[in-house]
């Protein structure tokens, strides 16, 4: 018998469904299942003949499946990769790949959501923010350009790069050198979450110390606390909200609330007044 | 300014891409149409007015610039963030007639308050889609493939006609007259709409601190973090000027761990003297 080999045409079709359709029908039961299962039908339809040894093989994707999507297409590759070598009798079978698949989509996940919704996602959006000041619309669309070909063209390579190494690959997802360059790109994007904060946030006191009078300009607690560090409240009050998140382990739902509380006392007592009118 | 029946549509329409989970699928959906800004934008075309739109969107933004929904569990929906609480929010700046920070405060308060009130429509949404999937199960026992396409890509469009496109038309077509009425009931200089800008400063904290909390691990990171502060606050940085100076940083610190992981698995060779030095670090 001939050595099966996927065609570039099953997997685009592969690549696609899974590109779009792999959050449509999300439930909290199957998550990404079925996303799962449409990105991997054209590959099974192709390398099994009869309609007995597809529903086999499609049997192995019913398996419970989510992961962070983005990164998580080279989860998508490798199976594809590691479905071609069953086919070829490679002493592949099902609950190997099911085993690959079940230990690589935790640690996808965590890298994921670091790495694009952690790092890039909040640089691309603050540099967008930045030339949409004032409401011009180049930032929103310097976003949708910048965001749609690097996902597109990264989850694109993370795809044939998984299909390429097969299960070879899992030793990159998890080994020591894609540690490291973890740890230097939220390198990055924690420089960036801390520029982002400085620029974007304003928390300012209304509060006076020494009223201004005919002789003197009088003292403002704002500009006492610009004269210790620029933009101190804001730095302050993103630590507070992290510490209670992380340390107090409050939903940031909570945190919102006790902020409305904070904001109605300040506003009571005077410490803010945002002196605005109609 | 008030919403017609053909804006409050479109809005809904988008709606239904933008949600996670949604039809546009995440990449053009989700983090596309879904973030605020872009969201502002595709808003203030719908409504006529591009530059209000996306000063809303841009406030807006800032609470949720890292949205992240670890295993699937959300604090916010990006469906109603961006296409109820900004349309809301531009009918706001203008039939109120606010400008500079009361506009932004107005948007990022409506965005946070919505958005989180809009976490019902994603459960509702996801509740709904588990009807598909009993019908995609029984078309895997059976062997019918092809309609995978349709549980996956086809049905959820049901979903989203009740939980994203009705809620979003509805609410925003009243949206004039709830303007209206706040307005007349909730003077600028009052407690409740000092308060309520008040909030829309301080939210943007919980944002940047969602994003910390994933960046994090232990409190000398902590320093990175003001690092960047410090760039941007005391010397005047942009973004684009502080991913620099971090991707600098960012190659140092991965030549310090690539030999980390040189001297490790290779004990006799690589650094040297200085060894057991680093290994406190």
């Amino acid at each position: 018998m001939a050595e099966k080999k996927l065609s570039q045409k099953a997997l685009n079709k592969s690549f696609w469904n899974w590109y779009y359709g792999h959050l449509t029908c999300f439930s909290q039961e199957h998550m990404q299942t079925f996303g799962y299962l449409c990105a991997m039908l054209p590959l099974v339809e192709e390398l099994y003949d009869t309609k007995e040894e597809q529903k086999d093989a499609m049997q192995t994707y019913t398996a419970f499946f989510n992961t962070e999507p983005q990164l998580g297409t080279v989860i998508v590759g490798v199976t594809a990769g590691l479905e071609e070598a069953k086919a070829n009798g490679e002493g592949v079978d099902g609950d190997v790949i099911n085993g690959i698949r079940a230990g690589l989509m935790g640690p996808v996940a965590g890298i994921g959501d670091s790495l694009v919704v952690g790092t890039l996602i909040p640089i691309l959006l603050g540099i967008a923010m930045g030339l949409s000041t004032g409401g011009s619309p180049i930032g929103a669309i310097f976003y949708i350009v910048a965001w749609n070909v690097i996902c597109t063209l990264g989850m694109r390579f993370l795809y044939f790069k998984g299909y390429e190494l097969g299960g070879k690959a899992v030793e990159f997802l998890v080994g020591e050198q894609a540690a490291a360059i973890r740890e230097a790109i939220t390198m990055i994007g924690t420089v960036v979450i801390g520029a982002v904060a400085a620029t974007w946030i304003s928390i300012s006191t209304s509060l006076v110390i020494i009223e201004p009078s005919a002789e003197t300009a009088g003292i403002t607690l704002q500009s006492t606390l610009d004269s210790v560090f620029p933009k101190l409240l804001s730095a302050i009050f993103v630590i507070l909200c992290w510490f209670l998140m992380s340390k107090k382990k409050m939903t940031p739902l909570k945190v919102m609330l006790l902020l409305v509380v904070i904001a109605f006392v300040g506003v009571l007592v005077g410490f803010f007044d945002p002196q605005l009118t109609y | 300014m008030s919403i017609s029946v053909w804006q409050a549509t479109l809005l809904g329409i988008f709606a239904c891409l933008a949600s996670m989970p949604g039809m546009g699928g995440s990449v053009i959906g989700n983090y596309t149409l879904g973030r605020p800004l872009v969201g502002g934008l595709v808003v203030g075309i719908i409504l006529g007015d591009v530059q209000t739109g996306i000063i809303a969107g841009a406030a807006a933004q800032m609470v949720y610039i890292a949205l992240v929904t670890p295993g699937g569990t959300v604090s916010a929906d990006v469906r109603a963030v961006s296409y109820i609480g900004i349309p809301l929010s531009v009918l706001a700046i203008r039939n109120m007639g606010l400008t500079g920070e009361a506009a932004t405060s107005m948007a990022t308060t409506m965005g946070a308050a919505v958005g989180t009130l809009g976490t019902v429509l994603f459960y509702g949404t996801s509740t709904l889609n588990l009807i598909w999937q009993h019908i995609g199960w029984k078309a895997v026992e059976k062997g019918e493939f092809k309609k995978l396409y349709l549980v996956d890509m086809g049905l959820p469009w049901i979903s989203h006609l009740i939980c994203s496109f009705l809620p979003t038309f509805i609410i925003t077509l009243m949206g004039a007259q709830m303007v209206d009425v706040i307005k007349n009931y909730l003077p600028m200089d009052g407690m409740a709409m000092k308060t309520l800008f008040t909030v829309g400063s301080l939210l943007p904290a919980v944002g940047v601190a969602i994003l910390l909390k994933q960046v994090v691990t232990k409190a000398t990171d902590l320093l990175t973090f003001f690092f960047g502060f410090t760039l941007a606050a005391c010397m005047g940085l942009n973004l684009i000027g502080a991913a620099i100076v971090g991707g600098f940083f960012a190659v140092i610190t991965y030549q310090i761990k690539t030999l980390q992981n040189k001297k490790s698995t290779d004990p006799t060779g690589g650094a040297g003297s200085f060894n057991e030095d680093e290994e406190d670090i």
